[in-house]
């Protein structure tokens, strides 16, 4: 994530309204804040995140608005006279009566502008704070000023009216009665905005609040961060790329590089049916969303910086403002960045680099480790929030992104029934080198495209068949119990599960399904059916009514939610806020991936019925299975 | 291509598939009862068990021997020990608490109350060749063991303070972008729970020498607690990724080795985080916004470049986490000053949730104790009372016809009679004498009724108690400081006057329009794309 707006880059506007503008700032545009004015985008290009920018008014030669960084003590003006003035309540302090407190004249709200408006609603006045302070000092008793401290009295307002009067030239002209006149306190900082980076958590605190909270399934922060924990979500090693097997042309699929087990690390299988939020926020969690996660701004090293700032070629070379990253076109297709051992994508392929040998056709684009799999239900995955990350899952010539070489897709066809999908199950095409040659490229492109598709389902397919998985996680509109038929076998042991539902009715059912009766069912002989299985057999248990999953799969079954309260912090006014979201509460489920042993396994009597009074309900008989929350 | 030497990579961010020796595991004897141990490998007799090192549960006993090379996840059976000399030296392990495996010992104690024990005995070799006792499974009792991570670890880490469990902290993390590659500042380190889940977040590979890495530096000025930190941090394989610091961080500040850690995200679990706040500035802050009016010692001469232990060319994302208000409000009134902005303050309240079976019902067979006998609703009740008249109209008819033929019979049927009595009260009050264990067992073999553990209606509610309050969460932005050079820098690379079109407006028209200019732009390239549509999807049908 950069610290700089870099040009082209996906921003939040957080407008004085409180809303939240999304939009990608375009070089030589102008950006518009509707009623609050507009401005150049060039003019926050290469300026800091975060900061408060203010639109200022246009220059009498210039048909735009220029911006002003608001200091930090000029947006809390406000909140440090409140304080102020609540020290000045204190004995010590109002003894002193009108003694230092008059260096101030009018509390030293700087925030505040004042503008009169006629009757016709005309601004005929307007001025701020610091200037009336000024004039009030030159220009109104003693007695005045007090009057005009007494805050919220309508003899103040008739002062500041005078004061702000005393600024035009109609005072001395006509003799106004102020009461054909408005004084209105309007606060500057409606004129007032941050850029903030379109990361994971602005992204889908905006679509929640702003824009369709359904698309993501009502996902607040807290389960974000609670489904990310629980299902242990994090980088899961440097990359490792399995060999270009150097398949010629005439081979077939024989020529493919076989799965390597032990090479598989950190792959967290994932279903989401948030458009593609779930994905970006484990992504982001693994380091794989933002180009370069871990560079600073990228000026060159300023201040006096006691570690050397690491600057990247890459870095430095994302500073030219390029424009919008044009899909390139060589030859052919190239799919994916073909660059193991590259960890560094280019961001443009405006410079000419050596070129490295062309991989050939089987070899696999994808890490063996710190990967996302994503199954999907229709014949293609929708993640279409990825773009705002500029990543497009659709795209056949995507520029550099660190997605590419780390996002595996499957249907669950493909997972569950491989042959009848026919990019698995049909062979790719063969031809010799002397054929091929002889063919127009764009017949070539298509043969080496289908060739390459192959391999990378073949092995995409495959790989998830291996299982051996870090974690699930989950977020769908599916039945969790058909998921995790098919997921469970997949997992590792010990890896952990976390199932996000935005209702727990979902979560219920599928924790019954690892209930303690049923479990003790299981394993003390209540199912005639499982009589005689093997534990290979047991573990791929495809279910029935009486035991839709093998309960034994699962360990610390648990179901949890989370909510943030939000609260205003002011001087004499900390509360709660009165209203906050409602709608999905969320919930999380989680457990881990259980290896039962061989053969029946008793529970261990002892310890039965210790506390059955405290928890008065269904209490474990056995050991090493979930009991009702504990006290 | 991976050309890095092997470096250990800590349980915790990497356990591989198996359970290997000298590492931590989490042995999950129920849901909420965890024990951290870390598995020693078999090399003889060890404090009186042939087997090697032992842990005792209320579960059975299992010796390390079973729970070594054993895929994560693992049920692990319980094993008949042979204690031989065991008996005498029990009362000085109790005594021993600066062992590991009796601070495992104790939070298995702590978390089951008196009576439960679970002892791993001390790892020192006795010397002698290595002849370890094949342990041999018990008939009954098993537990799971679970790879280490930050959500077991907080729950079965031996308590030295109060710690940030997963609730809390998983928010905090999202919210201050502890990611991959970010260098994180913790104080104080306490027991070591955030620091845990933070160098998860942070972690982005091994620094080898002079490389920058996602980092979490930490400071604890607590000896004690330091000390057996270190160890941990040690002993988990975080070396490296976690640098602690011995420090008062009031007094001395964030800087390690007197230079800057460059910080992109703080987290400060501290009485008074408003003491800490003025190290955390990117200048000299004015002796006024010290609390005590003054910088303290060894940061009052004003001629000494002020070294910011905050990444001097990024934001910065800070959270403090306080349980009094009155600590929140001295901390937002110093984050205010020392130009933090976006501060913004939140509690959370996590729940946790037990689904399970409501068993109401007449005819339910009383299964694993979870049943209530009474009548699932109205029509059952009706049903049920009118079999109890039924039963009774019958049982009155066959008295009177007795009592018609009591003239003429034996006075030996009164004692039958009485006991009809009997029945029809029985089945007056409901009290119906119920089956027998084997009978339920023929019931729900013979009728095609559901099983038990599917009847019922499925509910679910909450814990008996739960938590309402852990700390306030404060959370503050400080963006970099953009001087007038800078700005000067950015105005020269980007001038403004060029602009072509207006972005970010609602305005519909002026969208559609600008569309169309840009589409008849565009016209040559999108044929291109288009005629590769096309080919694509040719591509695919041919295939
Ligand atoms: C509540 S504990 C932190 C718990 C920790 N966050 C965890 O999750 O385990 C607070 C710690 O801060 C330490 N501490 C208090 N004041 C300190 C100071 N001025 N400098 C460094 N550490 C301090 C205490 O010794 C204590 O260990």
């Amino acid at each position: 994530m950069y610290s700089i707006i870099r040009p082209n880059a996906w921003v939040a506007l957080k407008l004085p309204s409180g809303n939240t503008k999304v939009l990608q700032v375009t070089p030589n545009t102008t950006i518009s804040l509707g009623k609050y004015g507009s401005f150049p985008t060039n003019l926050i290009l290469g300026r800091p995140y975060h900061v408060t920018f203010e639109l200022q008014d246009k220059r009498p030669d210039e048909n735009f608005s220029r911006l002003r960084i608001v200091p930090a003590d000029e947006l809390y003006a406000e909140v440090f006279a409140e304080e102020a003035a609540a020290d000045c309540v204190t004995p010590a302090a109002s003894s002193g009566g009108g003694g230092n407190g008059g260096d101030t004249v009018i509390s030293a709200a700087g925030g505040d502008e004042f503008s009169l408006v006629d009757d016709k609603g005309n601004v005929v006045a307007r001025s701020d704070r610091e200037v009336l302070d000024e004039s009030a000092r030159q220009t109104l008793t003693q007695d005045e000023i007090e009057e005009l401290k007494r805050e919220g009295s309508n003899a103040g307002k008739d002062v500041i009216a005078k004061l702000l009067l005393s600024h035009t030239a109609l005072d001395q002209k006509t003799s106004f009665s102020l009461a054909k006149y408005k004084l209105l306190k309007t606060k500057k900082y409606i004129r007032r905005f941050q850029v903030l980076p379109l990361d994971v958590a602005t992204f889908a605190q905006w679509q929640l609040d702003e824009r369709d909270a359904s698309k993501i399934l009502d996902m607040r922060a807290e389960m974000m961060g609670l489904v990310g924990c629980w299902a242990n979500v994090h980088f899961g090693g440097e990359d490792v790329f399995l060999p270009d097997p150097n398949a010629s042309p005439d081979q077939g699929p024989q020529a493919c590089q076989p799965v390597d087990e032990k090479l598989l690390r950190g792959r967290w299988l994932v279903v989401d049916d948030t458009c593609g939020l779930l994905v970006a926020a484990m992504a982001e969690r693994m380091g794989v969303l933002h180009e370069q996660e871990d560079s600073g701004a990228e000026e060159e090293n300023k201040g006096p910086s006691q570690q050397l700032p690491v600057v990247t070629k890459a870095e430095i070379q994302a500073e030219t403002p390029a424009p919008a990253p044009v899909p390139s076109q060589k030859d052919g297709d190239t799919e994916m960045t073909d660059a193991p051992g590259e960890p560094a994508p280019q961001p443009s392929d405006a410079e000419p680099k050596p070129k490295k040998p062309r991989p050939s056709d089987f070899m696999i684009p994808y890490s063996q480790t710190n990967t996302i799999t994503v199954l999907h239900s229709s014949s293609q995955p929708n993640l279409s929030f990825l773009s705002y990350w500029g990543f497009d899952i659709a795209s056949p010539n995507h520029p550099p992104h660190p997605l590419l070489n780390h996002l595996l897709t499957l249907s669950w066809l493909q997972l569950v029934k491989p042959e009848l999908d026919s990019s698995y199950s049909t062979p790719p095409p063969t031809a010799s080198p002397e054929t091929l040659a002889s063919w127009k490229p764009s017949r070539r492109g298509n043969f080496h495209r289908k060739r390459r598709r192959f391999a990378r389902t073949r092995y995409i397919v495959d790989s998830t068949r291996a299982g051996g998985f870090s974690g699930l996680v989950c977020a769908s509109t599916m039945d969790p119990i058909s998921i995790m038929r098919h997921t469970l076998p997949l997992l590792a042991g010990g890896a952990p599960v976390a199932i996000y539902s935005p209702t727990i009715e979902p979560l219920a059912t599928l924790a019954d399904c690892f209930s303690v009766p049923r479990r003790t069912a299981w394993v003390g002989g209540g199912a005639p059916e499982i009589e005689g299985l093997s534990n290979e057999e047991l573990e791929r248990w495809q279910g029935n009514e009486r035991f839709p999953l093998n309960p034994t799969l699962l360990q610390g079954v648990s179901i949890q939610t989370s909510r943030a309260r939000r609260w205003q912090v002011l001087p004499g006014r900390t509360h709660p806020l009165m209203t906050e979201r409602g709608g999905a509460e969320g919930y999380v489920f989680t457990a881990w991936r259980a290896k039962p042993a061989e053969g029946k396994v008793a529970a261990k009597g002892k310890f039965k019925r210790r506390k059955v009074e405290t928890v008065g309900r269904v209490e474990e008989a056995t050991p090493g299975v979930e009991t009702p929350a504990s006290g | 291509m991976n050309s890095k030497p092997e470096v250990t990579i800590s349980p915790f961010l990497d356990p591989g598939p198996r359970t290997k020796a000298h590492s931590l595991a989490i042995l999950q004897l129920s849901r909420d009862n965890l024990l951290p141990v870390y598995l020693q490998p078999p090399t003889g007799e060890h404090d009186g068990y042939a087997e090697g090192a032992v842990v005792n549960t209320r579960y059975g006993s299992f010796p390390h021997s079973t729970m070594l090379n054993v895929p994560w996840g693992s049920q692990i059976r319980a094993s008949k020990v042979d204690t031989g000399s065991r008996g005498r030296k029990r009362k000085r392990d109790g005594a021993d608490d600066t062992s590991r495996e009796a601070t495992a010992a104790a939070s298995e104690k702590e978390s089951e109350g008196p009576g439960a024990v679970a002892v791993a005995t001390p790892t020192k070799e006795n010397g002698g060749a290595p002849s370890v006792k094949q342990a041999v499974a018990d008939s009954s009792g098993f537990i799971h063991i679970l790879p280490p991570t930050p959500e077991l670890w907080t729950t079965s880490l031996p308590h030295r303070t109060q710690v940030v469990y997963t609730p809390d902290y998983s928010y905090i993390l999202h919210r201050i972008r502890a990611r991959p590659g970010s260098t994180l500042i913790e104080a104080g380190a306490g027991s070591g729970s955030f620091s845990h889940a933070a160098v998860r977040a942070v972690y982005n590979g091994y620094p080898s020498a002079g490389q920058r890495k996602g980092k979490v530096f930490s400071f604890e000025y607590h000896e004690e607690r330091y000390h057996k930190m270190k160890q941990e941090i040690s002993d988990h394989g975080l070396d490296g990724l976690i640098h602690l610091t011995h420090r008062d961080v009031y007094n001395g500040g964030f800087l390690v080795d007197g230079r800057s850690p460059q910080a992109d995200a703080i987290f400060l679990d501290l009485p008074a985080p408003w003491e800490a706040l003025p190290h955390l500035s990117r200048r000299r802050p004015p002796p006024s916004l010290w609390p005590s009016g003054a910088p303290p010692p060894g940061l009052d001469d004003p001629t000494k470049e002020w070294i910011s232990p905050l990444h001097p060319r990024k934001t910065v994302h800070l959270c403090t986490f306080s349980p009094c208000i009155e600590q929140v409000t001295r901390t937002v009134s110093a984050m205010r000053r020392l130009g933090w902005v976006d501060i913004d303050m939140v509690e959370i309240a996590n729940r946790r949730l037990h689904a399970s079976r409501d068993r109401v019902g007449l005819n339910l067979v009383n299964f694993d104790r979870g049943v209530n006998n009474s009548a699932k609703d109205v029509e059952e009740a009706v049903t049920r009372l009118a079999e109890i008249e039924a039963r009774f109209r019958e049982h009155a008819a066959k008295a009177r016809s007795r009592a018609a033929g009591a003239a003429a019979a034996a006075a030996g049927d009164v004692d039958m009679d009485s006991d009809d009595e009997n029945a029809g009260e029985a089945a007056a009050n409901g009290n119906a004498p119920r089956p027998t264990a084997e009978e339920e067992e023929e019931i729900k073999i013979t009728t095609n009724r559901l099983p038990p553990w599917m009847e019922g209606r499925l509910i679910t509610r909450g814990e008996p108690e739960i938590k309402t309050h852990t700390s306030y969460l404060v959370f503050a932005v400080l963006p970099m400081e953009w001087t007038e050079e800078d700005e000067a820098k950015a105005a020269a690379k980007y001038p403004v006057g060029q602009e072509q079109k207006v972005i970010g407006t609602i305005d519909k028209a002026i969208r559609k329009q600008e569309r169309r200019e840009q589409l008849q732009k565009q016209q040559p390239g999108s044929k291109k794309a288009r005629r590769k549509e096309r080919d694509e999807k040719l591509g695919e049908v041919l295939g």
